[in-house]
């Protein structure tokens, strides 16, 4: 295991030699790319290192640091390791090359990235709407959009009990018994 | 005199499926000549729900992303979560959370047995697997409480131990069922019907294959051996000893033939992990959960399922909430590049068929 | 003799008694309770035998079955399907997101309480409901149909205006037909 991750760090570092990376305990492996490279080292990684499956492509929003954080997640039936590539990319304005034709289901998750976070992929032709329907707000996986208040703004809510009683209390109150004193300790 | 291509909307309801999606086909007379999907009649929006909620209370809405199969995305939560903290997971616990996701792909593969005949108009097989699956919820109820969404496995280990007497009924429900399996061979497999409506249709060649990522039964239905619980093996698949079925052919008839031999494997895996179970502690404890927070980092961590890989992230930035927790299923990957291609070229009629044998489930697609 | 009250009693009593046993429920699972519709259908727990069974259009159908959460987008076709069933017909809200919202109560995407979009007669809570609670549940409604009471398809249309407009508030793109009963 050590020493495919060895292998694999040298032949990456040859070829781009601005690569960070990071090694985990089991058989993660992770490297920090910039933008204009990623469809160059993916293509790589594809057709001449063996890594053929992409499993997954994640996006996190780092509000405080004014950053998304774009990770493609590709596995290798033959070596069995997985590599993690991590791309940064603005929050004002977020534009990430496609790479749909390495992988044809990388179509799906730009798809969903463009109507929930909003961040523009070139030459991606797909049609608009994934899951919304007529949508008219902001992008709404950002973690500036506050869902509670535009659930309470926009539907109707069942008024509940708006005195919140205790509950103990009022079963004792209902049914005129003492609680038991093994019972006691359990309350808050 | 040449007709122009006419459009039909198929869904959001399909008989077989669980769940809604709508399909438009472009058709010339009888043969599909385009074809368009469309997914969100069932988003929730979970990922946005769980930036509200702490490690506990997130753990609750869990299970609800899959409904035919609601244990494997428990264990992934549990197995991530315990990835970024280093936690420790005791021995009984780890054959108890084998114990149950095979039953689990036991259940569901009797809700499939319905859905798939049901798709081609063969009720009869419905009724039989739908029946006996009621077998499986009833020890479901016996361990956990609840028919559907169990909640059981949880970081640290399981919540409950085995009751007394539990191992003999799981025994005595597996000989049942393996009986059963053989009456479903000859309902099934051995008809004439489901046998000329299934071969040669809704074919997926190995190019095609890996240019669009798929996995799980599909993928082995094409002739390459590949499965999660051997080649990146967790809890403790490593130790059991069963065997991963492939086909030739690659259309609805050879991944039937898969799924048949991979309800049997399950069964064999159930006794052995029954046989080899180890006494001890069934969980590690979480110390004050409502309080509990993780250091920074993040894991990704897979999980075969019926119907293929389900993927896991989950990012945390050292609070008490998540920051992001991203499921993917395999009906992601399956139902809406692939399908589009695969029905280029068939009838109308065998639309609902393909889609219930490339394992679509929509809840899973559009969380 | 024709007109008077006991002739107009008897036959309502006759007409009820025959429509509370064969109530056929359209075929169509909008959300996650989807889930205990087959084994409550099928050989364990039997719905047949009370007269339930599935029909598979509108037209065809007498009871509309919301099992779980509807989304925004499902809501606009359930109206649809809703208008086309055609009288007696009746509306039963399945698990307790049809109650105040259940579990998904902060969820940009779904309704709240279906009270204000479509005229409810029964409620079944749980999640999931056991398919004893369903069963449970249809013989309330069976109790309902047998005193007359069942009347949601009534307050739907004398109310149509107020229901429309809490349609309209949340569907922005309307593009069915404003009915004139």
């Amino acid at each position: 295991m050590q020493e495919l991750k060895q292998k694999l760090t040298a032949n990456i570092k040859a070829a781009y030699p601005e690569i960070k990376e990071k090694d985990y305990p089991g058989n993660r492996l992770d490297f920090t790319v910039d933008k204009q490279y990623l469809v160059s080292i993916l293509t790589y990684l594809k057709e001449s290192l063996g890594y053929i499956h992409l499993s997954h492509i994640a996006c996190v929003d780092w509000l405080e640091e004014g950053e998304f954080e774009v990770i493609f997640i590709l596995w290798s039936p033959e070596e069995k390791l997985k590599v993690f590539l991590r791309v940064r990319v603005d929050r004002e304005n977020p534009v990430m090359p496609n790479v749909d034709m390495i992988w044809r289901q990388a179509n799906t998750y730009e798809r969903e990235m463009r109507e929930m976070f909003g961040i523009q992929f070139e030459g991606l032709e797909a049609p608009e709407e994934f899951v919304l329907e007529d949508w008219q707000g902001p992008p709404p996986m950002r973690r500036d959009f506050d869902t509670e208040s535009y659930a309470n703004e926009t539907f109707f809510h069942r008024p509940g009990r708006e005195d919140a009683l205790d509950v103990r209390e009022e079963i004792i109150k209902r049914s005129r018994e003492e609680i038991p004193d093994f019972a006691k300790k359990y309350s808050r | 005199m040449r007709e122009k291509a006419t459009t039909l909307y198929l869904g959001p309801q399909h008989p077989g499926i669980t769940g809604n999606m709508m399909v438009r086909l472009k058709v010339e007379g009888d043969t599909i000549v385009g074809a368009t999907t469309e997914v969100g009649y069932l988003h929730r929006a979970f990922e946005k729900l769980q930036e509200k909620r702490n490690w506990l209370q997130s753990f609750t809405l869990m299970c609800r992303f899959c409904v035919p199969e609601t244990d494997p995305m428990e264990e992934s939560y549990a197995r991530a979560v315990e990835a970024i903290e280093g936690r420790e997971v005791p021995e009984r616990a780890k054959y108890i959370r084998v114990m149950v996701l095979e039953l689990a792909r036991l259940a569901s593969f009797m809700l499939w047995y319905g859905g798939q005949n049901g798709s081609l108009g063969l009720y009869t097989m419905g009724q039989w697997s739908v029946g006996d699956r009621n077998y499986i919820l009833d020890l479901f109820e016996e361990l956990t409480g609840g028919r559907v969404y169990h909640m059981y496995i949880w970081p640290g280990g399981v919540r409950r131990d085995l009751p007394q007497g539990f191992e003999k009924r799981v025994l005595k429900t597996m000989d049942y069922l393996e009986k059963r399996l053989d009456d479903y061979d000859d309902l099934m497999f051995d008809n004439a019907i489901f046998k000329k409506r299934t071969q040669g249709v809704g074919i997926v060649n190995k190019e095609k294959a890996i240019e669009h990522g798929v996995v799980g039964p599909v993928l082995r239905g094409c002739g390459i051996r590949s499965d999660i619980r051997i080649d990146d093996p967790y809890e403790v698949y490593d130790k059991l000893d069963f065997e991963v079925p492939t086909a030739e052919g690659s259309d609805i008839w050879a991944r039937a033939l898969v799924r048949r031999q991979e309800a049997r494997q399950s069964i064999r895996i159930i006794r052995q992990v029954i046989d080899m179970m180890p006494g001890g502690e069934f969980y590690n404890k979480v110390p004050n959960p409502q309080k509990w927070t993780l250091p920074k980092g993040d894991a990704y961590v897979r999980t075969e399922s019926v119907r293929g890989e389900i993927g896991m992230y989950i990012a945390s930035d050292g609070g008490t909430n998540p920051r992001r927790v991203h499921l993917r299923g395999a009906a992601y990957v399956h139902a809406i590049t692939l399908l589009e291609d695969v029905l280029i070229g068939e009838n109308i009629a065998d639309v609902s068929a393909i889609m219930n044998s490339l394992g679509t489930c929509p809840p899973e697609i559009e969380r | 003799m024709i007109n008077d009250k006991n002739t107009q009693k008897l036959v309502d009593v006759i007409q009820n008694w025959a429509r509370k046993h064969s109530i056929w429920v359209l075929a169509y699972g909008t959300g996650c309770g989807a889930i205990e519709i087959p084994p409550t259908m099928t050989s364990r727990y039997d719905a047949e035998r009370l007269g339930v069974r599935g029909a598979a259009t509108p037209r065809q159908a007498d009871v509309l079955l919301i099992t779980g959460y509807l989304t925004t987008k499902t809501l606009k076709r359930v109206i649809r399907v809703y208008e086309q069933m055609q009288d007696p017909k009746y509306v039963i809200g399945f698990g307790s997101c049809t109650i105040n919202g259940g579990m998904y109560y902060d969820s940009y995407n779904t309704i709240k309480v279906l009270d204000k979009y479509l005229p409810v007669d029964v409620y079944i809570n749980g999640c999931m409901p056991r398919p004893e609670a369903v069963l449970a549940g249809f013989g309330k409604l069976q109790e309902l149909i047998a005193a007359g009471k069942a009347d949601g398809a009534k307050k739907y249309k004398e109310n149509l205006d107020w229901y429309r407009e809490n349609q309209k508030r949340i569907i922005p793109n309307w593009v069915m037909p404003d009915y004139n009963w």
